[in-house]
């Protein structure tokens, strides 16, 4: 049986299922904050985000089927949570006007706990200016190298038109940096 | 790998330019552990929610035959039907009020008479 298999099904036993969430919390927490950094870029706001996936988590455990990968399941919720917080954060934006004028790559360039330089700043604010499919297909695609298939399972999206976002996201964004040379 | 994903490498690398404040990833499942809400057990449902979707398949069934049934009585009602309706006679009416006011002997006298 593998370690998945176990976890799961200790996860769905209610007598071992919290000492087998810790578990699942120390084995796949440090992937998915990276996968939820990336997409919201300051440490809070991410911290925030993967409490509430792992939260979500919790309550739903008796959803899970494991008709998918447990990561799978897992990035999934990530995901949406990201993209949903980026919206409710986008219209919190568009009514402080001030804030959006200040840009990513300043927030970043501001940010203690963000170590990149001024062009791996703009690299960020390149990708948070792409719709979300192209900003989500780019970053599964580009930082976890995440098959077209989980992708297109996880955002219910065609592997077809997953691709094509991709080649016009990063189209876009080597565009970008060359206006920038 | 496309030619513009590997001119985005060569000016991006694969470095990781965020970081975590010092033992993040070490307190976290110790932070959400705490946090975690009781798990809600599923309550189980009494026999008469289980059984409600048969109770109403059972009463719109009901209804169904009632509302059939009172439909063609209906139209066995409206069918034209001769009433038989008798006058009765002078003869007949006087024979029942003798019968009302005969009491036990008169009875068996009649009886008697017969035979």
């Amino acid at each position: 049986m593998t370690d998945d298999k176990l976890l799961i099904e200790q996860l769905l036993n209610p007598k071992t299922q919290r000492r087998a969430f810790e578990t699942l919390v120390r084995q796949y927490s440090e992937q998915l904050y990276w996968q939820i950094r990336r997409f919201v870029l300051s440490h809070d706001d991410a911290n925030d985000v993967l409490q509430n996936v792992f939260i979500k988590v919790w309550q739903g455990l008796g959803s899970f089927h494991g008709d998918s990968k447990l990561l799978t399941w897992l990035s999934r919720i990530a995901i949406n949570e990201s993209l949903d917080f980026l919206r409710r954060q986008k219209n919190v934006i568009s009514i402080s006007t001030d804030d959006e004028e200040i840009g990513v790559a300043n927030t970043l360039m501001a940010d203690d706990y963000f170590d990149g330089d001024e062009t791996e700043a703009q690299l960020q604010e390149a990708i948070a200016s792409l719709p979300e499919v192209q900003r989500t297909v780019f970053l599964l695609r580009y930082y976890d190298d995440m098959k077209y298939s989980d992708i297109s399972k996880m955002l219910g999206t065609s592997e077809g038109a997953l691709k094509a976002s991709y080649h016009i996201a990063v189209k876009k964004i080597s565009d970008f940096f060359k206006s920038h040379d | 790998m496309m030619k513009e994903e590997l001119y985005i490498r060569s000016r991006m690398g694969d470095k990781n330019p965020f970081r975590v404040p010092e033992g993040y990833f070490d307190s976290f499942a110790a932070g959400i552990m705490e946090k975690l809400p009781e798990q809600e057990k599923p309550v189980r449902k009494s026999l008469i929610i289980r059984l409600r979707p048969l109770m109403y398949a059972a009463a719109c069934l009901m209804v169904a035959i009632f509302t059939v049934a009172v439909y063609f009585s209906d139209s066995d009602a409206a069918s034209p039907e001769v009433a038989t309706v008798t006058t009765p006679t002078e003869s007949y009416v006087d024979d029942a009020a003798d019968y009302l006011m005969a009491d036990n002997m008169d009875i068996y006298a009649c009886l008697a008479s017969e035979y």
